[in-house]
């Protein structure tokens, strides 16, 4: 029984011992208290054994990360995808489907003549295009011609090519004239389009 | 005597080389004086025939051609393949489901509450279809035809489906007649100038154009009448160059003097023989 007490009572100082020694230690930075993790500053000061290799191992740690860059640099970026390429998945829905219509004998008949009659219609129209071409380039052909009977000089200047003709920009023909003093209403418009990087 | 000269020695081979070399320049320059004198030969002899620049500037259409019966047939045809062939778009098929509902809702009408809960559209497709219409009328785009020579021939705004050429009534010799616009070569400029110079030098018209090319496009050579031919002309030679007119400001130009004219109506304004060469450039296409 006093034995116990006493066990106890020693535990008690000990702890108390240690507890003031804790606080007697903080006063001076050369201890640290033992409960802690044994990072004393005498382990800390230790002198580095590895001075030399050191500064090898960081030259060692650069290059591999160089390597590493070096090998991702190798692999070849990714393909931009086209998007037109791409079937979008609408296209495949099955619901879309339209009831395809059964044509007559005389509806298909037709057609076909007038596919016919079109492609005469754009022959014809081709030829007289091209044979309005070569008359104006056969026009043009003879008027160099007369032109360098006038004088050398006067053709060389008419040959020589133009060079404030290119770029050469020209609105075409629209379905309606264009309304004299027409303000344009302004419009918003989200742009969506996919901007790839590689 | 007494006074000394210095005489310049020269070395033998330096004396042979500048006597030849001497020789050489004179003969040189006699032969470019020859090469000069023969061609102001040549000019002199090539001159009969006096030079003329003339601009044709053509006023392009501003607006679409109307179709031919066939091209008209053509694109029904073509918009109804075309729809056959294809799949049904977002907008048809909200017109079906809309469509599906409406009968749905007109048989069973108990079911109307929850549809209002589930409805988030509060337009159907149809109703959009009809606020694009509404939209559309509100719009008021401008006349396509004007009506037939409802402008005279010296306004530029006439066919606006087809390109006009500029004509100018001009006094050549005793007559009055209807040119392509045309001015007199002048020593030192280029053929090209002087189409500017005749387009610029127009009375009262402000007309801004783009040439294409330095190149004449056609020409047309003419004998002056027997009495008006001297020793040194014999006729004239008018080079046309092509001319795109540029800009929308388009004055009122004096109606006797100007004209803007189709290519099938050129026969009633021009010369026969000019007219043959002047048709074989403009492409009315």
């Amino acid at each position: 029984m006093a034995g116990i007490v006493c066990r106890t009572a020693s535990q008690i100082i000990s702890s108390q011992a240690s507890c003031s020694s804790v606080l007697a230690v903080r006063h001076s930075h050369w201890f640290t208290s033992v409960l802690s993790l044994k990072t004393s500053i005498p382990l800390r000061a230790e002198p580095k054994k590895k001075k030399k290799v050191d500064p090898r191992r960081e030259i060692m740690m650069k290059e591999r990360l160089k390597k590493k860059l070096k090998r991702l640099e190798k692999v070849p970026p990714e393909l931009i995808p086209i998007e037109d390429f791409i079937t979008p998945a609408k296209c495949f829905d099955e619901t879309r489907i339209r009831d395809a219509p059964k044509l007559s004998f005389e509806e298909s008949e037709r057609r076909a003549l007038l596919l016919k009659e079109w492609s005469r219609y754009k022959y014809s129209q081709h030829q007289t295009e091209m044979d309005t071409i070569e008359e104006a380039l056969e026009a043009q052909r003879q008027a160099l011609d007369e032109l360098k009977l006038e004088s050398e000089e006067l053709y060389k200047a008419a040959v020589s090519s133009d060079m404030d003709l290119f770029p050469f920009q020209r609105e075409g023909p629209s379905y309606t004239p264009p309304i004299t003093n027409y303000e344009a209403p302004e419009g918003k418009y989200n742009n969506i389009t996919r901007v790839y990087t590689q | 005597m007494a006074a000394p000269f210095t005489r310049v020695y020269r070395p033998l081979w330096r004396i042979i080389t500048t006597t030849t070399l001497n020789k050489g320049v004179r003969n040189v320059s006699s032969t470019r004086q020859q090469w000069s004198a023969q061609n102001v030969k040549t000019a002199g002899v090539a001159s009969p025939w006096a030079l003329h620049g003339a601009v044709c500037l053509q006023r392009l259409p501003v607006v679409s051609q109307d179709r031919s019966p066939i091209e008209d047939e053509f694109m029904e045809l073509m918009h109804q393949m075309e729809l056959e062939r294809s799949l049904l778009s977002d907008h048809e098929l909200r017109l079906l489901e809309d469509a599906a509902r409406m009968s749905r809702k007109q048989e069973e009408e108990s079911d109307e509450e929850e549809e209002d809960y589930r409805d988030k559209d509060i337009f159907t497709a149809q109703d959009l279809e009809d606020i694009w219409e509404q939209k559309l009328k509100q719009y008021q785009p401008a006349q396509r035809s004007q009506g037939v020579d409802e402008k005279g021939v010296s306004s530029s705004e006439r066919c606006l489906a087809e390109s006009l050429i500029l004509l100018v009534k001009k006094d050549v010799g005793s007559q009055k007649l209807w040119l392509l616009p045309q001015i007199q070569w002048q020593t030192g400029e280029t053929l090209r100038q002087t189409a500017e110079r005749a387009l610029a030098s127009l009375p009262g018209a402000d007309l801004k154009a783009t040439f294409l090319g330095n190149a004449p496009c056609g020409f047309y050579k003419y004998k002056y009448p027997k009495d008006i031919q001297k020793e040194g002309s014999v006729g004239a030679k008018v080079f046309f160059f092509k001319a795109l007119l540029s800009g929308h400001k388009h004055l009122p130009l004096e109606k006797n003097s100007f004209a803007w004219v189709k290519k099938d109506e050129l026969q009633d304004f021009l010369k026969p023989e000019y007219l043959k060469q002047v048709r074989r450039f403009i492409m009315a296409l």
